[in-house]
């Protein structure tokens, strides 16, 4: 049988204050030395390129920063379904991960990723970037319920 | 013989300006000429210049193979200032050099040559329809996942360098910085994106699967042994070659030359094939069989190239670059210079590369029909199985933490030679530096070699011989012509027009 595949793809921008929490995840990840059984991607900026980095994968956690009313402290989890709800798909330029997850059943082949989000209400801390970096382990290997 | 016909047909679908005349007699070739049609002149841009200036200038000869010429310029610095260069620094250039290769192989075959095989001339064939439906020009299906995929492995230089093409990362002495852990694992998923989809699309099995394929006989099985390895991008350019006779075309001369290249850190896993120091070996060979590579035996003719005479052949270090655009007047007819080696026209490239090494799938290719077409563009197609390896190796084996860079002694003065392969083949650098400044550059590209016109002794280039017998059913489509200069992969472009007893006949695309 054909061994999963399972991705950690880190998105944000590490120039940015309130968008640094994907890069700061991805050099957790790395600084611990590659995970046995998952890929850890740099998303960079991502948006609608973030596609070419779902395909072919069975289990995806993307990491980003949480903004927004109403986002609560701590860890978020939520699923693809949960952040496209109300996207257009045909927003192109601006379109961030929410953008790139609508068009994925349009662009990419068969089999879909599951696909998972993980974020942060709030500032992290050193020791909650080490926590979120083991839930997107966690999550990436199914050891996770949702 | 029937009375012999000129046409002249400029070819589409190479990179850079390139015409070829040929003469044709009871329906094949009978003599040709490869015109160069523009001159480029960095060779002078770069006298007078500070010596570092050639790795910014350098690489601006061309966009598909800029780290090739920034790779073969910052050699020729090293050696101009004795500098020895960090292992991690030769990891780093060699990883760069490799990508490049490996998309530009995969680049050139699927959407460069293999659009020829839906070229209407082939409609009656079996394989046309699978053809459109592969390799139509920015519809087809392989097409489309060949633009993906290539431009996914390119990400790698710019991770490792900052951009591509036109990076300019290595200087005298090493590189300017070393990748972090992050984009070094970075490096290795694109590396390995890139090889799922090579393995899947290109060959249908595994690398090391084709690595176990060394004779022509145990090619004929692995195209026998399951649908993938036919189907896949691999066989299917086997199968459409050998429908339109391309095993049969585009012999040349049977000379072979290869500058060698990815010298070895001292402390590395990987191995060199023939126990040398570089991953891809360095040699000339011939039907008398393969020599060691000495670049004083390099020297470039002028006698039938648009430049002043220099009174015989020069080597590189002693050669002009004086244009001299004397239209037929003399017999010159190109731009290009008519490279030699030991005073013999020598293709370069990665079937070159094959038949230096000693690869025993090749040698058994060209024993049993002789070089081709077609076994050149396998050549291409397949080096990506060979490099992919050694990649990943390199790129663990890099660490931010080591030495990168080593400070030389003086760029002031001296003389130095940069010596690597290409994409397309063997290139090289000379330079010479006097007081800080560049007073002599001559640069030898692998074009030059295959597309090469001829010397004083009036013998043809490579590619102006391999066209010799090559049937030319139709003057307005010599779609087979085609096939035969691209499978050299030329680094030249084009617009075109067709003449025929200096008559114009009709605009003609190849």
């Amino acid at each position: 049988m054909t061994r999963p595949v399972l991705r950690i793809v880190c998105v944000g921008n590490r120039l940015v204050a309130a968008d640094d929490l994907g890069p700061r995840v991805y050099q957790e990840l790395v600084r611990r030395g590659r995970p046995d059984g998952v890929e850890v991607v740099d998303g960079g900026l991502a948006g609608l390129d973030l596609l070419r980095f779902l395909e072919g994968a069975s289990r995806v956690v993307v990491v980003d920063a949480v903004t927004g009313d109403g986002v609560p402290s701590g860890p978020t989890v939520a699923s693809a379904a949960d952040v496209v709800h109300g996207v257009c798909p045909d927003c192109g330029h601006g379109g961030g991960v929410a953008a790139a997850l609508a068009m994925l059943p349009v662009v990419v082949d068969p089999p879909q990723p599951e696909v998972h989000l993980v974020g942060f209400g709030g500032a992290a801390t050193g020791a909650d970037i080490g926590a979120l970096a083991d839930l997107s382990l966690r999550i990436a290997r199914g050891e996770q319920g949702q | 013989m029937a009375a012999r016909k000129t046409i002249q047909v400029p070819v589409n679908r190479v990179e850079g300006d390139l015409e070829v005349r040929v003469d044709i007699g009871d329906g094949v070739v009978v003599d040709a000429w490869s015109v160069g049609t523009t001159f480029r002149g960095f060779e002078g841009i770069l006298t007078g210049r500070a010596a570092m200036d050639s790795l910014v200038v350098a690489p601006r000869i061309c966009g598909m193979c800029s780290v090739a010429h920034l790779t073969a310029a910052a050699l020729a610095l090293d050696e101009v200032a004795g500098a020895e260069v960090p292992d991690n620094a030769i990891r780093l250039r060699n990883v760069a050099l490799m990508a490049e290769h490996i998309q530009s192989d995969v680049r050139q075959s699927l959407l460069m040559f293999a659009a020829d095989f839906t070229n209407p001339a082939h409609r009656d064939l079996a394989f046309f329809a699978d053809a459109l439906h592969r390799y139509e020009p920015f519809r087809g299906a392989s097409v489309v996942e060949a633009v993906r995929a290539t431009r996914g492995v390119i990400e790698i230089i710019a991770v490792l360098s900052g951009q591509w093409p036109h990076s300019a990362f290595m200087v005298p002495g090493g590189v300017v910085s070393m990748p972090g852990a992050g984009e070094l694992m970075q490096c290795q998923h694109l590396l390995q994106q890139y090889r799922q989809w090579y393995e899947r699309h290109v060959l249908g099995c595994s690398l090391e699967r084709w690595a176990e394929v060394r004779s022509a006989s145990e090619l004929e099985a692995w195209l026998e042994e399951r649908a993938e390895h036919r189907e896949g991008a691999l066989g299917f350019l086997i199968g459409c070659g050998q429908a339109v006779g391309l095993d049969r075309l585009g012999a040349g001369h049977g000379h072979f030359l290869s500058f060698g290249s990815f010298p070895l850190p001292a402390s590395t896993s990987v191995q060199s094939p023939d126990n040398g120091r570089v991953l891809v070996s360095a040699g000339f060979s011939d039907r008398a069989g393969s020599v060691d590579f000495d670049q004083a035996r390099v020297e470039e003719s002028v006698a039938h190239s648009w430049y002043r005479d220099t009174g015989g052949s020069r080597h590189p270090s002693a050669g002009e670059t004086r244009p001299y655009a004397s239209g037929d007047e003399a017999g010159k007819y190109s731009w290009a210079k008519a490279p030699r080696y030991d005073g013999l026209p020598a293709e370069t490239g990665p079937l070159a590369e094959r038949v230096v090494a000693g690869d025993p799938l090749f040698l058994d290719l060209i024993r049993q029909s002789g070089a081709s077409a077609l076994v050149r563009q396998v050549a291409r197609l397949v080096r990506p199985a060979t490099l992919m390896p050694a990649m990943r190796v390199w790129i663990e084996e890099m660490s931010g933490e080591g030495r990168f860079y080593q400070k030389p002694a003086s760029l002031e003065d001296g003389q130095g030679h940069g010596l690597t392969e290409a994409a397309r083949g063997a290139l090289g650098h000379w330079v010479e530096v006097a007081d800080g400044r560049v007073v002599h550059y001559q640069i030898v590209t692998p074009t030059v070699w295959n597309g090469s016109p001829r010397d004083e002794q009036g013998v043809r280039g490579p590619w102006e011989e391999a066209l010799v017998g090559t049937p030319v059913d139709d003057v307005d489509n010599p779609i087979l012509l085609g096939h035969v200069i691209r499978s050299f992969d030329p680094c030249m472009v084009c617009c075109v027009h067709a003449w025929r007893d200096g008559r114009r006949l009709a605009k003609v695309r190849l």
